[in-house]
């Protein structure tokens, strides 16, 4: 239930027992189904939520209805409105399970006590929001900079696991263009190798 | 517009379970009736079905799953049975809203099984983690059924220690039809456990219709 969640917590900062209960009572485990909303745009994000199992998606809904894929959550990833979460302003996202998940959350209060009771957890959540941070830079510079197939390269290497069970549709608009386009790119990726 | 929150009602084939499920079918919520079999809710699903057609509903019969999907969790079993099920549900229930209805009445209704803390206080320590807030105990299963008494709404107790979870069960105690009136914190509960115990005397020394219930007056 929390397996993936302390394995990637240790990984960046390893804990002893004591310390992985106390986290353990702030945490909230959950099992979405797929298509069920954790988040809708304009409610305000009350917890980042850590994918034990499964698969999720933020996006957010232009004027004409289409909707903008920020991000995919898989197993060992985490997902939030973090602009939400930190300022208590209504969401720009929202998040939606692509599959049945098992996910372990934290509130916002429930973090903001662990930051005060628990230094290891402190050290892990600056380790995240910069990576966080070093991950949107890399990808606005990419969406910036960088030629469609070139971003469509990245994305497989990063989501190596996941790119079979997206949608291709879903991906088009994580990369800001039209299932057609990225169906070509394919094609020439193909080709190519 | 909210994501929708998940609510398990934890013994539904109960008449207090299944009468808060009908109050709250026509929320948005997912409701998940769970039941030890399955078959004892099949009636109350299609009830609840044809009060609201878009409903989502459905039978459950595990209690560790039903809590481990839900946002909202209400104990609708009796006192008696609150601890065997909190074991089950302990690692699920971990930072949610669990309500709790029950009155820890004894075997002849004239008296309280807890002696010092409330229903709500011992489960609280059972589920240490989880926030109980006490909600429902002061109704009678008429009233979830018809919350006004001529043309008066009936209040619905709601205590609880976290400020958040007592504005979400507050709301849900909305939806169900009554007014909502927060106590206090989770040792007032020993008073709406006694209230309840004094109205169900009454009710059976006065020949009361099961359909009484509390309502504070005000003047303006």
């Amino acid at each position: 239930m929390y397996d993936i969640y302390f394995a990637n917590f240790r990984k960046r900062v390893p804990l002893t027992y004591e310390e992985e209960a106390l986290i353990k009572s702030y945490l909230s485990v959950k099992k979405v189904r797929k298509r069920q909303f954790l988040l809708q745009e304009y409610d305000v994000c009350r917890s980042v939520i850590f994918v034990e199992h499964g698969l999720l998606r933020s996006f957010s809904v232009d004027a004409n209805g289409s909707e903008h894929i920020a991000q995919f959550a898989a197993e060992g990833w985490y997902i939030s409105d973090l602009f939400s979460f930190l300022t208590e302003e209504p969401a720009t996202f929202n998040i939606e399970a692509l599959e049945n998940s098992e996910l372990v959350t934290i509130s916002k209060l429930a973090h903001e006590e662990l930051l005060e009771k628990c230094p290891k957890y402190e050290i892990f959540s600056r380790i995240l929001l910069t990576d966080a941070y070093v991950a949107l830079q890399q990808r606005m510079n990419a969406n910036i900079s960088k030629s469609l197939d070139e971003r469509y390269a990245t994305f497989v290497a990063n989501y190596p696991d996941i790119t079979q069970r997206i949608p291709q549709h879903m991906i088009a608009s994580y990369m800001g263009t039209t299932p057609e386009t990225l169906s070509r790119i394919r094609r020439r990726m193909a080709s190519e190798k | 517009m909210n994501a929708t929150q998940t609510i398990a009602i934890i013994g539904a084939s109960g008449n207090m379970g299944g009468a808060i499920a009908k109050s709250l079918v026509k929320g948005n919520y997912n409701l998940l009736l769970q039941a030890s079999q399955n078959e004892k809710v099949t009636g109350l699903v299609s009830e609840l079905v044809a009060i609201n057609p878009k409903a989502s509903v459905e039978a459950i019969d595990c209690s560790f799953e039903a809590s481990w999907e839900a946002d909202i969790i209400i104990l609708a079993v009796p006192y008696t049975a609150e601890k065997e099920i909190a074991e089950k549900i302990k690692e699920v229930a971990n930072q949610k809203i669990v309500i709790s209805i029950s009155n820890p009445l004894n075997e002849t209704f004239d008296g309280l099984l807890t002696t010092e803390l409330s229903a709500a206080e011992e489960l609280q320590l059972l589920l240490p983690n989880a926030k109980v807030i006490k909600a429902f105990n002061t109704t009678f299963q008429a009233n979830l059924t018809t919350p006004v008494i001529k043309g008066e709404m009936v209040d619905a107790f709601v205590a609880g220690n976290d400020e958040a979870a007592i504005e979400t069960v507050s709301d849900l105690v909305k939806t169900a039809g009554f007014t909502p009136i927060v106590a206090g914190d989770l040792t007032v509960s020993r008073t709406l456990e006694q209230m309840q115990l004094l109205l169900i005397k009454l009710t059976i020394k006065n020949n009361y219709n099961w359909h009484a219930g509390w309502r504070i007056l005000l003047d303006n």
